[in-house]
């Protein structure tokens, strides 16, 4: 008789970020189904599942629900920074775990968090060296109005500046705002070589569709000479930027080669988390938090996203960095990395020299 | 272009840990190692090596002033308070450290992160004032100076205004401070004077 071990999943099913909600829903559901159908396996999983429907102040309760009024003691869930930082009090208070399977902007390494989607040295570290070495080193960074966009603007302007280029603008929109005829503008008077895109559901695919147009009308902004680069635009959104996102580019763990399973590194990556989460369990004969976290440390799991194996000390997972071109409904994977990068959550062994080499100049 | 000032950037900083193995503090070690710093622990004795650190986290409950090989205020590096009681007496004792940024134990998950930002940022804004401080202190001292320098200027035909200006002129030709001219100027004067005695007597 297989063990019956609660897990709990929450993901919001609508709202702004509703899409990577769903996606990410569906991959925890997947990997929950997997391992329910494996027969080698000694556990069976029961999911318990909220959706706070993209309210921020829905998280917290409905993650207590999960914790106290069943015996989970693990939850996927969370697509926001800012709904993982509304949680965190929760899972400390009643000794849960969160596995968190959205790309993120780093500096953050909680005890209580499992990271399983990619930070800044697995996202845009690569991208930004792939397209300053590329396309040039000027950038215009965008970002809507909360955490991920001022972070991740905040680490793009050190490495711009390290890979010898300048900022040439930097915009906020308030989250799900579509109005981008300002910012549309404003990139064509300042040309850049290309613009780091931090905007979230609506306001980016306003930005594509928008730069799309800019395009027809002035061909200097055709993506394959000034592209729109991105470290959570996945194939769970290609649909909805189709066909203005055709040759722009993102940088994922995960890129869906069309066969069956997760599409996107959203469900990749939730899905692998409860993969790594029942070989835990099941590893250490208990899912106590504790208990989990400690057998974590020596544990490499088989996952979609390849062997995964968890930083103990930072408790994020090692990750492949996967940089593609938007093809249709999928990318074309243009470079990817030698393998898992190592988690570096706060940057500290980021060094500009190997990191950000500015491309060799001839002097005459 | 303008350059902001950059988070630093605190892989492979050393942080010296002055606390008894408690388990209140056990997340330190561990979330300092997690942001990338090597981490030493201590107590109750202060390794020589730890003059060279570039944090020093130090126990407010049951610290001393003998612990550190430095005057109370004097640390040559940012240090950050870890404070369980906050019995009155134990906090003037950490304010006659000079910590620049604190954190209460237990130590938890969030905090450690911030305090080291805000503790860099302080020590470094503390030593530039204070160097500022003594610049400033050191031009105020040599008042005396300046009104030597302009008598010494002053003759039958320049009037003080204009021998400060003259005075003025002087500094920014030798691109020095007006204090550092003054100080040029009764020194030349009074070597003047004592090539002079000998003659008179």
């Amino acid at each position: 008789m297989k063990r019956q071990v609660a897990i709990g999943v929450l993901y919001s099913r609508s709202g702004s970020y509703q899409l990577l909600g769903e996606a990410s829903r569906c991959g925890a559901l997947g990997g929950i189904a997997a391992v329910n159908a494996d027969a080698a396996r000694s556990i069976t999983f029961v999911p318990v599942e909220h959706d706070p429907a993209g309210r921020i102040e829905a998280y917290a309760p409905l993650c207590t629900d999960m914790l106290t009024q069943t015996s989970a003691r693990h939850v996927i869930g969370c697509i926001t920074s800012w709904s993982r930082k509304e949680i965190i009090p929760v899972l400390e208070k009643h000794g849960g775990l969160l596995w968190y399977a959205a790309p993120y902007e780093g500096f953050e390494a909680n005890d209580h968090v499992i990271y399983m989607n990619a930070a800044p040295n697995q996202h845009l570290v690569p991208l930004v060296a792939h397209v300053t070495a590329r396309y040039g080193r000027n950038a215009f960074l965008l970002g809507s109005n909360y955490i991920w966009g001022w972070e991740m603007n905040r680490i793009a302007r050190d490495l711009v500046a390290d890979a010898g280029g300048e900022v040439r603008g930097e915009r906020y929109l308030p989250l799900g705002d579509t109005d981008v005829s300002r910012l549309i503008e404003e990139i064509r008077a300042t040309l850049p070589d290309f613009v780091l895109n931090n905007l979230i559901g609506p306001s980016s695919y306003a930005l594509y569709e928008a730069y799309a147009a800019l395009g027809r009308e002035d061909e200097r902004f055709a993506a394959e000479l000034r592209p729109i680069v991105s470290c959570n635009l996945t194939e769970q959104e290609l649909p909805s930027i189709a066909p203005h996102g055709e040759g722009h580019l993102s940088c994922l763990p995960f890129m869906w080669n069309g066969a069956a399973g997760p599409r996107s590194s959203f469900e990749a990556a939730a899905h692998a988390a409860v993969v790594m989460l029942a070989d835990a369990i099941e590893a250490a004969g208990t899912d106590e938090r504790d208990a989990v976290r400690q057998v974590m440390a020596g544990l490499a799991s088989d996952t979609v996203l390849g062997r995964i194996r968890i930083d103990p000390r930072t408790q994020h997972a090692g990750l492949p960095a996967k940089i593609g071109r938007i093809r249709g409904a999928r990318f074309d994977i243009l470079q990817e990395s030698d393998g898992a990068i190592a988690p570096d959550p706060y940057l500290s062994r980021y060094d500009p020299t190997t990191s950000m080499r500015p491309p060799l100049r001839l002097v005459r | 272009m303008t350059r902001r000032a950059r988070i630093p950037n605190l892989g492979g900083a050393k942080a010296v840990v002055l606390h008894r193995p408690h388990p209140g503090t056990e997340a330190l070690g561990r979330h300092l190692a997690a942001i990338g710093l090597d981490v030493v622990e201590a107590w109750p004795e202060l390794p020589a090596a730890a003059i060279s650190a570039d944090f020093l986290f130090f126990d407010v409950d049951l610290g001393f002033d003998a612990q550190f090989p430095w005057a109370p205020g004097m640390a040559p590096m940012p240090l950050i308070a870890l404070i369980g009681s906050e019995a009155p007496g134990r906090i003037e004792w950490a304010l006659s450290q000079k910590a620049d940024a604190q954190i209460v134990k237990p130590v938890g998950n969030a905090g450690v992160y911030s305090a080291l930002l805000i503790a860099r940022r302080a020590f470094d804004e503390r030593r530039r004032l204070a160097a500022e401080i003594a610049d400033l202190q050191g031009r105020v001292a040599e008042r005396q100076t300046i009104v030597r320098a302009v008598i010494a200027l002053s003759s039958g035909s320049t009037d003080e205004t204009q021998a400060y200006a003259q005075l003025r002129a002087l500094a920014m030709s030798w691109q020095v401070t007006l204090e550092e001219a003054a100080r040029r100027v009764v020194e030349l004067n009074n070597k003047e004077a004592s090539h002079e005695r000998p003659r008179r007597a």
